[in-house]
């Protein structure tokens, strides 16, 4: 054994804080983030281009014929989104909004599921570094919250700032993505998937593995999907 | 596996459960945190436990997703570590180990973090990670020798 071999099996010896396990088994009942419950609650607009609006409604969804398509898709991936089993969207949003407010929302969906940014981070993003507010604006006005993840933007100071579905819904919504992994491989297969694409869902309990990263994955022999393409 | 068993499974691997996750994450909060969920995922889970696995590597391995999870939130600048905030004397050997270890990419320090908390054999460590013993071996071998070279530079 060498003088680092030492040196690491001291500086990992194991030195919890005291009552650890009490403290951690007590608050195994605490109910978990899943949310999927709350799907009856939204009411989905579609045209024939993909997703218009996400609003409360009781399910008093609007669409056109071709629209009804998207609507069901939507309803499905926004389910599995809530229960924590989908970290992404594949259905298809018809934002009709104004150049800036798109420019915004692209940026928002571009936060990777379960990470945060603030309004000026976004702002800076977009080239329009002192346009905090007006991002903000922006993203109060996002017709299709969720689908396009303004709850992933809060204040500098690490508040969360104004939501469309409420402060608790955001608060909720960031505990669960930050439960719910992003990247998942299989043990089996060494391959690396998003959370939520099918092949991912078959993926038995036993075998799943966590990446931070597909670089991660790669460098210990997993391949990505060629299904979902994970790209993070 | 009953309620019983898993509390006393708790109770016995918390520690180690708790080192791991502080070395990777390098905040006490955090690492409670991290050792709180995959518990709770393991209790949700204890039901389709298969004694053909051994206790350590179905606990590590929930423990690894969990940590390896909270990583990728991570931004590039990482903020401080607990060491680092309690300001101990520079030069002392926990704080350059501590950020000689930052240096170590995450899957190597996972693995590095495993092997000398609990002495995880190669074979387990594949096991708890769904990697061949050779990516074992050759991630370790990398870790500590970013480590070395990291030590030697200071």
């Amino acid at each position: 054994m060498d003088t680092l071999d030492t040196r690491l099996k001291d500086f990992f010896t194991p030195a919890a804080p005291a009552r650890l396990a009490r403290r951690v088994l007590r608050r195994m009942d605490e109910p978990g983030p899943d949310l999927s419950g709350l799907i009856a609650r939204f009411a989905i607009e579609a045209s024939d281009r993909g997703v218009r609006r996400l609003a409360y409604g009781r399910g008093r969804d609007v669409a056109t014929r071709a629209g009804r398509r998207h609507v069901e898709r939507a309803r499905e991936e926004l389910h599995e989104y809530l229960g924590g089993r989908r970290t992404f969207f594949t259905v298809p949003v018809d934002l009709e909004v104004p150049p800036f407010q798109a420019k915004v929302l692209a940026a928002a969906d571009r936060v990777p599921f379960g990470a945060v940014a603030s309004y000026a981070e976004l702002a800076q993003r977009i080239g329009h570094p002192r346009a905090a507010r007006a991002v903000g604006n922006a993203l109060g006005a996002n017709p299709v919250p969720i689908f396009l993840p303004c709850h992933r933007i809060v204040r500098g100071d690490g508040t969360w700032g104004h939501y469309a579905f409420g402060g608790a819904l955001k608060t909720r919504l960031l505990a669960l993505e930050r439960a719910t992994p992003a990247l998942v491989g299989s043990a089996t297969t060494r391959i690396v998937c998003r959370h939520g694409c099918p092949h991912e869902q078959r993926i038995a309990e036993a075998n799943r593995i966590v990446f931070a990263s597909v670089a991660d994955a790669a460098g210990v022999g997993y391949r990505p999907c060629r299904r979902c393409r994970p790209v993070a | 596996m009953d309620e019983r068993t898993f509390a006393r499974l708790a109770e016995e691997y918390a520690g180690r459960l708790y080192a791991v996750a502080y070395r990777m994450l390098g905040h006490r909060a955090d690492a409670e945190d991290a050792v709180q969920r995959a518990l709770t995922k393991c209790f949700a889970a204890r039901d389709s436990y298969s004694p053909r696995w051994a206790v350590s590597t179905w606990l590590y391995r929930a423990l690894s997703n969990v940590c390896i999870d909270e990583l990728r939130r991570r931004r590039p600048m990482a903020p401080l570590t607990d060491s680092q905030q309690t300001a101990p004397p520079r030069g002392s050997d926990r704080v350059e180990l501590t950020r000689a270890l930052e240096a170590v990419p995450r899957e190597a320090r996972l693995l590095l973090a495993l092997h000398y908390v609990d002495g995880l054999s190669y074979r387990e460590l594949a096991a708890v990670r769904g990697i061949s013993v050779n990516t074992v071996k050759s991630q370790l071998a990398r870790g500590k020798a970013i480590m070395k070279r990291a030590l030697d530079g200071e």
